[in-house]
Order: structure tokens, then C-alpha cells, then sequence
């Protein structure tokens, strides 16, 4: 299977030279297999120093990374301005209540008047899907995908791997052949399961993605991408008791409130769930979704020994996970943390890739 | 004495049959005589038309003119001129105005702003309800003695049953079509493209198929129990064009229209890349670094094309959405059959700006009138659906008879047909004509179309209403010499 991902990898028609011409990060659907492999083995390279373990890099001395975030986040944001100060680089925040979004600006507009004052690449995050490449279709610099409605979020996707990778001693090769992960919960609009299938796929894992009809479609089997190689396959199944005891690891995904726009009473401004709350967007209570969807420390009990359990954060506690899984170490160990640590170097390792630098 | 003379084209008139090498004769604004070796008469002027079609003036009815209220996309005079650039001699213009064409006085209103600005016919379709927004229902008599030609909330649905059954019981007596936009809408929120592979990768909300079946379907027994004339507009399912055809068949008064973005493009054009109207964005920003970063952004788009891009091209986001080559076979051999009998464009202009802006906030439409003929052409000519005459009654009787301006109603100024004494509308076409859509080809005040580039066959020269030539293009309109 090593040899095949390879060789996909390689049949691809090659731009030669115009390689160097893709300078930007939009989407590990279409990030080839090694360039994936090339992001990892960088951050694993320049993962002491991204975490502050090592003395910092001047590999981007003299750049300047902005983060624009058309939507609300924090530890995405601190995880990529982290990297990017010690990899050399100077951090601007365009910071959401003060900029001129508030103001009607367009994102064409906001877009220009960052390559104006000079800066070497945006970080952008969005609430629509396609926003990073709009912003991409409108600088000359490094456009950084850092989440784009429910379409995808390529540097969670290639800590996700880092982190499994890691856990099963596939760091070398970053070949992930044979393993198989569950992505759970509500994929549908997930940007967070959009970008682990196309990186787990093309490294060769298998992923079975689970919730119920609504948010796990059957139709989302058409997000294989059809570079990833053939033993590499993607499945929907609707219950998690049966998935779970064959998966090498689980991805939990965060209920996505602020994204289901049908059946709520309001676009964006569902509540976050309470106990007794008749209806979480598609789902009827959050009872319910924990019995598609929750990763409860009885489930977690039926899971392969050597299991790992993954999720992207910010976690709803005793909504998809229970806390006895999340912060547990025994059983199907939880590399939340892990991946957090992950995320720092892998956005060091985008920025200096895509940067060139 | 003849003003205009038309010699040597293939008269084609859907309306009587009438298919054969002749010449018009045009004074005072109508026809006076179509037959053979008219040319012995003295003529003001002649319009050598060898080796081009002749036929009624197309009539389109269904655009938005976005007058008034928002003439910064199109007014009733730039749509003119795009219309006459297209051929059509006549449009009906959609209500989604604002204020909406909700009132007689704002019927009054585009038939006013027509006669003093439009190049063409302009008639107003009038909403069915208040504001278009399905609460309470507008004047319909009045609207009706006004002016307004159909009624319709088009933009959005009608999505009450009862207001629906209440509001085609009020027009049935009247003689006059609804004509629906089929979206149930608790089935679409959010939605900006068709529910399918594409929505899925690029992470859009989907706009499924059965959003719009559901709609025919329960007009369908509306109008069987109310009697009033019905049409779908711009049907995008293959199951719509089924829904349609058992109605027909049950001898129900329904009837369908087609748009040519239907008719030739999928889903896919939305995840096609780079989106030409976007590069086109950059156009105020020529100087030497715009350019070379768009030669730039131009090559990572090729390479990233290679990689299966994603594209994001709102010149591809229109409602109802473009879907799949099923549904354009479907609806190509919808029109084949007689399903449906009538071709659309919903001509939707907006600026650059709008339609820059994220996917999921760019407004929906494309633009239409220029482009329509050709588009209809290799759709369902070339494709050997139809034949030319049979295009050219879906643009001119059969859209005539829709909205009550055929020969029928109007008698001797009924449009869609050529007939001795009518209204000298005429468009004269060469089928043969290849050229490329390019911005420059557009006479309209907005360029959001997903054809730019494509190089189609077919054009109309030159555009007659009310016997004045008011489009003609150099190469085949030759003024001689007036007796």
C-alpha cells in the first residue's frame, strides 16, 4: 500500500518548476499525498522550537503573518501567531470588533488592504465556505486556510494526523496504511472532517464516519478524494456501538450549533446546550445526540485495546464526550492535548513551507 | 410606400407554419405583405437577409430589470439594450422590485419608464401578494386592467397553500397565468447550490431537487381545483419536467419554461475555477503588480485545477441551481416533446462587487438576454432535440400566448407571430454566426454570466420593433439607396 500511495502520488501530473507556485494552504483535498508528508516531517523537524522547548527560528526573520479571523476563535488563533513569533515572524491580529468588517467592509476589501501594508501572508477565517480562497483569488502573498465555514480546516486536518501518526509510530513514513479512525458526530458540517478525511485517506487510513442520518449522510462517502489509495476507504454507518470496537482511533467532533441554519429558530444564534433543552439544531435533545454520537465511558470500554481518542476542541463536556474519556489516560488513551501541541508546529511548518522560507 | 424591406431570408413564422425563402415588406410600424420578389417595390430602405432566418420578434418573459430600486444592476433602458442585443423585441419584467410591482401605479410606472427609455417591449409581471411576501394578497383585477401581463412572486414562492388556492381562484376569471417560482421553503434554508457531490466537498448547504418537485406537485392540485392558468418558471429537476407532463396530459392548463444555464451547464461549474468574472474583478486595478499577480493567481488557479481545485464561482450561483446532466437530458427532452413550451432567462443582473463577495453571501442570477439565443441553440438545435422552427415558437408565439399577447387577445397588435397588418417586431438571425461571449459582447450594465469565454453559434443581426431597426450589426444590414 506504501508503494502505491507513492506511486499515485508521483502519476500525478506534476507542474515541475510551477510547483513553487502554489503558495497557499486552501484544502487537503487538494494537497497531494506528499506534500502532506513534507508539512508533517517539517513539523515534526520544527516542533521543539514552535513549542517553545527550543530556541526560536529565524527562518521567517523579517516576514509578517496576519491573522484575519471573520469569526470567533481563540486557540486557533494564539496556536497560529505562537508559530508564527517563533519562527521569526511579526504577528498582526486584525481583531474582529475593532476592524473595519464592523463597518461593511467587503473581505476583497480587507484583503487588499492587508497586502497594501505589506504583509507576507493572511491567515483567514471565515463563516463562509470559500472565504480563504476568495481571499487567495485576491492577494499575491500566502493565503493560510485556518477554517472556512463547513468546508475545511487543513492545519487542524494535518495535526490530526500528526497526532495519530505519532500514537501508532508512523512519524517516519507518515504512512497511516491499515488503520482505521471513526470521525463522529456532526460531520456534516464539520470543515474539522472535511480536511481529516482527505489527509487520512491519502495517507492511506481508512475512515468510517458516524452520527445520525442527518449529519452523517450517506452522501458524504463522495468527500473520498480520488487521489487516496484504493485500500484507503471512506464509509457512513449510523451506529456508533457497532463501529466502535474495530476503530484504532475516534475522532469526536464538537456539535456545531452556530452552523445549522434549518429548524433552528435563528441562524447563528442557537443557544449552547443545557440540560433539558428540547432541541440542538438538527437534534431533538442533547440525550439524543449523546445516544448517536456521544463517546460515553461506556463506550469508550468496548474500544480496541491500544485505542486513541481525538478531538478538535473546544469540547461540550457530556455532550459528545464524557469527561472521564476526554482527560483519560488509561483505557483508549486522549490525545486532545497532543493534538493541541501538534497544532503549534504543524502552523510552523505551513507558514515556512507555503512562505517559503 | 415601404419603409423597410427585408429580402432574400428564410421567413420563418412558428405561429402560421410559415417556412420559406421570402421578403418582408414593413411601413408605418407593421407588416404589410410577406411573399416572394417583394423587392420590385419601392423601399425607403432593404435589409439584404440571404442566408438568415426572419422571424417574429423573440419575446423573453422572464427578467429582472431591477428598476425601480435598484438601477445600479440593470434599469428598464440598459435591459433594453440587452434584450435588442439578444434579438428579443419584447421582456416581462419580474416584480422583484423594490418597492415590488405590487400596485397599479408601479405597473403605470414600467410601462411609463418603457416608453419614454426602452430600445424594446416591456410588459410588468405583477406580484401575486403584498411585498412578495405571501401574507395578503395584492389588487389582482386592478394590476390586471393596469397592464400587468401574468402574476407572479418570483424570487420567492408562494409558500401558503391557502394563499396560493386563494390567489389562483381570484386570477382564473381573469384569463391571466401565475407563474411560479417552486421553492418549498423550509427545505432550502440556507441553501446556496443543488444538494449534491459538489455541495458536499465545498461544504454549501444543498438546494435538493425534491424542494422544487414538491412545489408543482401541490400546485398541480391547486389548479386542478381552481382553473387557473399555472407556470413553472425555470424548472431545474428532471422529476419537475415528469410532474409537468402527466399535468399536461390530465389536461390541466400548466405549462413550464426552460433557461439556457439549465439546459447546458451542472453543479460543476460552480467548483470550476478560476471564475473568469472574479480575474475580471481585478480590472480597476491595472497596473503593473495587479497584472502580474493575477498572471500569478492565474497559473497556481491552472496547477490547483490540476489538483481537483474548488472554485467558489458565484457566476454560478443562481436559484433554482444548475444540477446535474441528468436533469439537463431530462429537461432537454422535456422541451423535445412539447413538455415545455416556453425558454427563459431569467436575465438577473449584478455588479462585480455583489457577486465578489463569499459563495454563501453573493446574490443569486445570472444575465441572459444577450447570450440566450445561441445558448438555446446548441442546447437543443445543434443537440438535435429540435429543429430551428421549433426553437423559435418557444421564443416567440408560445411565450406570446403565455402572457396574453398573442393574436388571439390582442388581435391586430398580438405579438409572437408575422402576420399581414401586425406589429413589424422582427428579428433576423444568421443560425451560422460564431463568435465569443466576452464582456465587450454584453450591452447590458452587468457581466455576471458563467459563459464569458465560451464561443458559440448563431446571433442575431439586427432587431426591428415596431418597424424601426433599432440592432443591427454591420456585416449583413446594407442601406441602399431610397428611390
Amino acid at each position: 500500500m506504501i508503494g502505491r500511495a507513492k506511486e499515485s502520488a508521483t502519476m500525478r501530473p506534476q507542474p515541475g518548476p510551477s510547483a513553487d507556485l502554489v503558495r497557499s494552504l486552501l484544502a487537503l483535498a487538494e494537497t497531494d499525498a506528499a506534500r502532506i508528508r513534507r508539512l508533517l516531517a517539517r513539523a515534526r523537524e520544527l516542533r521543539p522550537a514552535a513549542l517553545g522547548q527550543a530556541p526560536p527560528l529565524d527562518l521567517l526573520q523579517g516576514k509578517t503573518v496576519a491573522t484575519a479571523f471573520f469569526e470567533p476563535s481563540t486557540r486557533t488563533r494564539t496556536s497560529f501567531a505562537l508559530a508564527a513569533q517563533r519562527m521569526g515572524a511579526a504577528v498582526a491580529d486584525l481583531s474582529i470588533g475593532g476592524s473595519s468588517l464592523a463597518k461593511g467592509e467587503s473581505v476583497r476589501d480587507t484583503a487588499l488592504t492587508l497586502q497594501a501594508m505589506g504583509v507576507h501572508a493572511i491567515v483567514v477565517r471565515g463563516k463562509q465556505s470559500g472565504i480563504a480562497q476568495l481571499v487567495h483569488d485576491t492577494v499575491a502573498c500566502t493565503v493560510i486556510n485556518a477554517g472556512d465555514g463547513r468546508h475545511e480546516h487543513p492545519t487542524q486536518g494535518l495535526l490530526d494526523l500528526a497526532t495519530i501518526a505519532e500514537a501508532f509510530g508512523r512519524d517516519d513514513s507518515f504512512d497511516l496504511a491499515g488503520l482505521r479512525v471513526a470521525i463522529v458526530g456532526d460531520v456534516v458540517s464539520s470543515r474539522v472532517a472535511r480536511s481529516a478525511i482527505a489527509g487520512l485517506t491519502k495517507l492511506g487510513a481508512s475512515v468510517v464516519l458516524v452520527g445520525p442520518p442527518r449529519l452523517a449522510p450517506k452522501g458524504l462517502t463522495c468527500l473520498r478524494p480520488p487521489d487516496a489509495p484504493d485500500a484507503a476507504t471512506l464509509a457512513v454507518e449510523h451506529d456508533l456501538d457497532m463501529v466502535l470496537p474495530e476503530m484504532d482511533a475516534v475522532m469526536m467532533l464538537r456539535i456545531q450549533f452556530e452552523r445549522h441554519s434549518s429548524e433552528t429558530p435563528g441562524h447563528g444564534n442557537a443557544l449552547p446546550p443545557e440540560r433539558g433543552q428540547n432541541k440542538i439544531g438538527p437534534i431533538a435533545s442533547v440525550r439524543a445526540y449523546r445516544e448517536h454520537c456521544g463517546l460515553t465511558a461506556e463506550r469508550a470500554a468496548n474500544m480496541k485495546p491500544g485505542a486513541v481518542v481525538l478531538h478538535p476542541g473546544p469540547m461540550n463536556r457530556s455532550v459528545e464526550i464524557d469527561s472521564t474519556v476526554a482527560d483519560s489516560n488509561a483505557g483508549p488513551k486522549s490525545l486532545i492535548l497532543q493534538q493541541v501541541a501538534w497544532g503549534v508546529a504543524v502552523r510552523a511548518a505551513v507558514l515556512a513551507e507555503y512562505m517559503g522560507a | 410606400m415601404t419603409t423597410l424591406l427585408i429580402t432574400g431570408g428564410r421567413v420563418l413564422d412558428p405561429a402560421s407554419g410559415f417556412d420559406q425563402i421570402a421578403d418582408v415588406a414593413i411601413a408605418d410600424g407593421r407588416v404589410v405583405e410577406i411573399g416572394p420578389d417583394l423587392a420590385r417595390q419601392p423601399a425607403v430602405r432593404v435589409i439584404d437577409a440571404t442566408g438568415m432566418i426572419v422571424c417574429p420578434g423573440l419575446i423573453d418573459p422572464h427578467v429582472h430589470l431591477r428598476e425601480p430600486g435598484q438601477e445600479h444592476k440593470e434599469t428598464i433602458q440598459t435591459g433594453s439594450l440587452a434584450a435588442i442585443a439578444g434579438g428579443f423585441t419584447t421582456v416581462c419584467c419580474m416584480p422583484n422590485t423594490t418597492p415590488a410591482i405590487d400596485s397599479p401605479e408601479i405597473v403605470r410606472f414600467i410601462a411609463d419608464r418603457a416608453r419614454a427609455e426602452a430600445r424594446c417591449r416591456v410588459f410588468a409581471v405583477a406580484a401575486a401578494t403584498r411585498g412578495r411576501q405571501g401574507i395578503e394578497p395584492t389588487e389582482l383585477r386592478l394590476l390586471a386592467k393596469a397592464g400587468a401581463v401574468a402574476f407572479s412572486d418570483d424570487g420567492d414562492v408562494v409558500a401558503s397553500a391557502g394563499m396560493m388556492l386563494g390567489v389562483m381562484r381570484e386570477i382564473a376569471p381573469l384569463g391571466l397565468c401565475f407563474m411560479q417560482h417552486c421553492q418549498e421553503p423550509t427545505l432550502t434554508r440556507g441553501a446556496t447550490m443543488h444538494a449534491g457531490d459538489v455541495s458536499t466537498r465545498l461544504g454549501l448547504i444543498g438546494w435538493p431537487r425534491v424542494a422544487e418537485e414538491l412545489i408543482i406537485e401541490r400546485d398541480v392540485r391547486l389548479v386542478a381545483e381552481s382553473g387557473c392558468r399555472y407556470h413553472v418558471q425555470h424548472l431545474s429537476s428532471g422529476g419537475s419536467v415528469e410532474i409537468v407532463r402527466q399535468a399536461r396530459a390530465a389536461g390541466l392548463p400548466v405549462t413550464a419554461e426552460a433557461s439556457p444555464h439549465h439546459l447546458l451547464l451542472t453543479h460543476e461549474a460552480v467548483a470550476v475555477g478560476p471564475a473568469s468574472s472574479r480575474c475580471e474583478n481585478h480590472r480597476h486595478l491595472e497596473d503593473g503588480t495587479a497584472k502580474a499577480h493575477r498572471l500569478e493567481a492565474s497559473a497556481t488557479s491552472a496547477h490547483r485545477l490540476e489538483a481537483g481545485a474548488t472554485g467558489y464561482n458565484t457566476s454560478a450561483k443562481m436559484n433554482p441551481p444548475l444540477r446535474e446532466q441528468s436533469d439537463i437530458d431530462a429537461i432537454r427532452a422535456g422541451v423535445a416533446d412539447g413538455t415545455i413550451t416556453v425558454l427563459a432567462t431569467d436575465h438577473a443582473p449584478h455588479t462585480p462587487d455583489e457577486k465578489a463577495q463569499p459563495f454563501e453571501d453573493a446574490p443569486f442570477g445570472i444575465i441572459g438576454l444577450e447570450t440566450a439565443l445561441p445558448l438555446y441553440a446548441e442546447a437543443l438545435v445543434h443537440s438535435g432535440a429540435i429543429d430551428w422552427p421549433r426553437l423559435l415558437a418557444l421564443l416567440t408565439i408560445e411565450p406570446a400566448r403565455l402572457c396574453n399577447l398573442d393574436r388571439a387577445r390582442k388581435q391586430n397588435d398580438g405579438l409572437g407571430e408575422l402576420f399581414a397588418g401586425g406589429p413589424a417586431d422582427i428579428t433576423i438571425i444568421d443560425p451560422d454566426a460564431e463568435w465569443t461571449i466576452a464582456e465587450d459582447t454584453l450591452a447590458g450594465k452587468s457581466v455576471n454570466t458563467p459563459f464569458l469565454g465560451r464561443t458559440v453559434r448563431g446571433r442575431a443581426v439586427a432587431t426591428i420593433v415596431g418597424g424601426e431597426v433599432v440592432m443591427e450589426r454591420d456585416r449583413t444590414v446594407h442601406a441602399l439607396p431610397s428611390e
